[in-house]
């Protein structure tokens, strides 16, 4: 098999290894929260059950009810009957917000193993996710990215309004797909979601902050709640990934046009190979001075 | 930083890669050309002024956000007073419909971001400056808890526009602290190298345990110690304040466990000193998941060179297989054409004994190679008879001997090694 064919099934390998890694955080998401869910929905119940058996209803009774679903709302416990915040898609697109860095934080884990399984999920899934994401754009640099600027030059454009051009039409084509159209979609199945809703959503998402007031498919009696959340979890890797993208075509612009350099940071470095590093020990340096060796440096002796 | 920047452009700078690390940039001091230098490491003066903007910018984003969302947080804080009282005043037995418009109610108020329960008497404002200051440091380190969120339109649009700006900002921030850090790790680690230096051990060993001491060391200083300080101060268990320094410090930010987020009375430094505390723990996260990224990298990296092994491995025994093949089908076309030589001889003894005209020459494709010729074989080659000698050959010999007809007689003349 040629170096190229090579590589792609490598990148599907990992695609579908972080497809697997997903689906099995979803599993023991779901193992693990949905007993404690039932529980605190069955107090729930209780509660408001005692609460209809009282002939009159007092301040504190009342305040004390507020409190508890209050309490069970922070949670994220569905407060309305019949949806789980823990069936099997619901968990995976926990655990996508998880390793995506996201975190809406519309559903937590709620028993103690959950939380200590999110925070070694996330050590080793946050880096993993980073790796996916970064070869991902790699391979996508080359159709994205080289070819057009190939053909603009041809075009008879120079190197500097080349990469200008090629940038602008990106960053139209990103706002496009992955904020006005999406936008429009989220207007229309999310019942009470106006376009600018959909857009802040997006946005929040794809930057990652992820603040979680607005999360699609928590609304209760969701249509095709699954395939829906399937959807916006591959909306949000294929969102992040253009926007590496887009942040990587900006940084080389800004290298052509000398924006780096007149601001001091390093530059974009441009390497296909997608397992080298630089290497650590400089020749530069004289005996005198140490050898600043990193801590990264280990990984490569 | 540890994933999610990506409207960091210190991000995309280093490398190829995964940019979760800052730091790892500083160490490594590559000066291209003598002429062009590309000073990696931030000078202290330009962090201390990207401090100082941030800070500034933080202030101001933290002032814009009161001004917009208060007015319609009191608002919807008396129209939930309102509800309240009408609902008291009824006192009587409740039916169903009525309890459930009522948790409708309380959870679209909560949805609000304001809280329905407790003493109304004591309006804390989610949106008083140090929370909304705390709410913009969390916009722009992508960390998002969500305990307190934007829900006017203006809001949310300078929200967007906030973090549009504020992400890069902080990114170089964060660059730059890592970019310190980094450095006095590396000075460390050279005055341990140093020390060690006579005792003979390899530079792999000396890494090996500088690392661990720096994970060791970092993790006590930016996650143990605030963990247990959150402990204290907020009264969560050791497993909540730990979920909370690692949900916070890789920016993934759910917002269920917020410091400074309850109703407790909070010393007025506590708030900034979070902040403070998440900028540097960020920069050593970043480090921390960077490492690990590059473990899963060379990891990655030596399973390849296994897998290419292994393959290797099967090439060269393949390669040897078909080799024996090659060469068992040499010698089977070998006795074949021996066989075929003696055939030859004996249609020539029988037909110059019984007064036939000489054949031409048997000749043998260029593919066969020496003939062995031994008396034994010739014996059986007799016994077993021309005919079916023959027709062996013609099923036998097919693929072996190009241009050789048994029936028509037609030979290709062949070289003949022995």
């Amino acid at each position: 098999m040629n170096p190229l064919g090579r590589s792609w099934l490598l990148l599907s390998g990992f695609v579908l290894f972080y497809v697997i890694y997903l689906l099995f955080g979803g599993l023991v998401f779901s193992s693990l929260e949905r007993p404690v869910e039932e529980q605190l929905r069955r107090d729930v119940d209780a509660l408001k059950r005692r609460f209809l058996n009282q002939s009159c209803v007092s301040a504190a009774a009342l305040e004390h009810f507020v409190g508890q679903v209050l309490a069970a709302n922070r949670y994220g416990v569905a407060v309305y009957p019949n949806a789980s915040n823990w069936d099997l898609t619901s968990a995976m697109f926990f655990a996508n917000t998880l390793v995506t860095t996201v975190g809406y934080g519309h559903t937590t884990p709620l028993s103690d193993a959950g939380k200590l399984f999110s925070v070694a999920y996330a050590v080793l899934g946050v880096p993993f996710t980073m790796l996916v994401l970064t070869a991902c754009v790699q391979r996508l640099m080359r159709p994205l990215v080289a070819a057009p600027l190939r053909l603009l030059r041809r075009c008879g454009l120079d190197a500097r309004p080349a990469a200008g051009v090629h940038f602008l039409a990106l960053l139209a084509l990103v706002l496009l797909c992955l904020f006005a159209a999406p936008a429009a979609v989220f207007g229309v199945v999310e019942g009470g979601w106006s376009f600018l809703d959909g857009f802040y959503f997006c946005f929040i998402s794809l930057c990652t902050i992820g603040l979680g007031d607005l999360v699609p498919a928590a609304k209760p009696g969701q249509r095709f709640k699954q395939l829906y959340q399937v959807a916006v979890m591959v909306y949000l890797f294929v969102g992040l990934m253009m926007m590496y993208l887009l942040l990587r075509t900006f940084h080389k612009m800004a290298d052509l046009h000398g924006l780096t350099a007149y601001l001091q940071l390093p530059r974009c470095e441009e390497s296909d190979h997608d397992d080298d590093r630089e290497p650590i020990v400089e020749n530069g340096q004289s005996a005198a001075t140490h050898k600043r060796p990193s801590y990264n440096s280990i990984s490569e002796r | 930083m540890a994933a999610p920047d990506l409207l960091d452009p210190k991000t995309a700078t280093h490398n190829t890669k995964p940019r979760l690390s800052f730091s790892t940039k500083s160490i490594t001091l590559t000066p291209r050309e003598e002429s062009e230098v590309v000073a990696t490491v931030m000078k202290r003066k330009t962090v201390t002024a990207i401090f100082l903007l941030i800070v500034l910018y933080l202030v101001m984003g933290a002032a814009v956000f009161r001004s917009l969302e208060q007015p319609h947080e009191s608002a919807q804080r008396l129209a939930i007073l309102t509800q309240k009282l009408d609902f008291l005043a009824k006192h009587s037995c409740v039916n169903h419909s009525q309890l459930e418009d009522l948790v409708k109610q309380v959870v679209s108020a909560i949805r609000s971001g304001v809280n329905p329960a407790g003493t109304l008497t004591n309006p804390s404002s989610l949106w008083d400056l140090s929370s909304a200051f705390f709410f913009a440091g969390t916009v722009i380190t992508t960390i998002g808890f969500g305990n307190i969120s934007p829900h006017t339109e203006g809001g949310r649009i300078f929200c967007i526009v906030y973090a549009l700006l504020g992400i890069p900002l902080f990114g170089f921030l964060l660059a730059g602290v890592g970019d310190q850090l980094g450095t006095i790790f590396a000075k460390i680690i050279a005055r341990v190298e140093k020390m060690f230096a006579h005792w003979d051990i390899s530079q792999t060993k000396i890494r090996v345990i500088s690392t661990l001491l720096f994970v060791l060391f970092g993790c006590l200083l930016f996650v143990a110690l605030p963990a247990a300080i959150f402990q204290h101060i907020e009264g969560w268990s050791a497993l909540e304040s730990l979920y909370f320094v690692v949900i916070t410090l890789t920016t993934i930010g759910f917002g269920d466990f917020v410091a400074g987020g309850s109703e407790i009375e909070y010393l007025d430094y506590y708030k900034p000193v979070v902040w403070f505390w998440i900028l540097v723990g960020l920069a050593y996260f970043a480090a921390i998941l960077s490492m690990i990224g590059d473990w899963l990298r060379v990891i990655s990296r030596r399973t390849k060179e296994e897998v290419g092994e292994i393959r290797a491995h099967a090439a060269e025994w393949t390669a040897n297989v078909s080799a024996e093949l090659k060469e068992t089908r040499r010698r089977v076309s070998v006795e074949i054409y021996d066989k075929f030589q003696r055939a030859a001889s004996i249609k020539r003894k029988l037909s110059s004994e019984l007064g036939f005209s000489p054949t031409p020459e048997l000749a043998l494709s260029r593919r066969t190679v020496s003939a062995n010729h031994s008396e034994e074989r010739e014996k059986s080659d007799k016994e077993a008879g021309l005919p079916g000698l023959a027709s062996q050959l013609t099923r036998n010999c097919g693929l072996f001997m190009n241009g050789l007809d048994l029936e028509r007689g037609d030979m290709a003349v062949v070289e003949h090694i022995k």
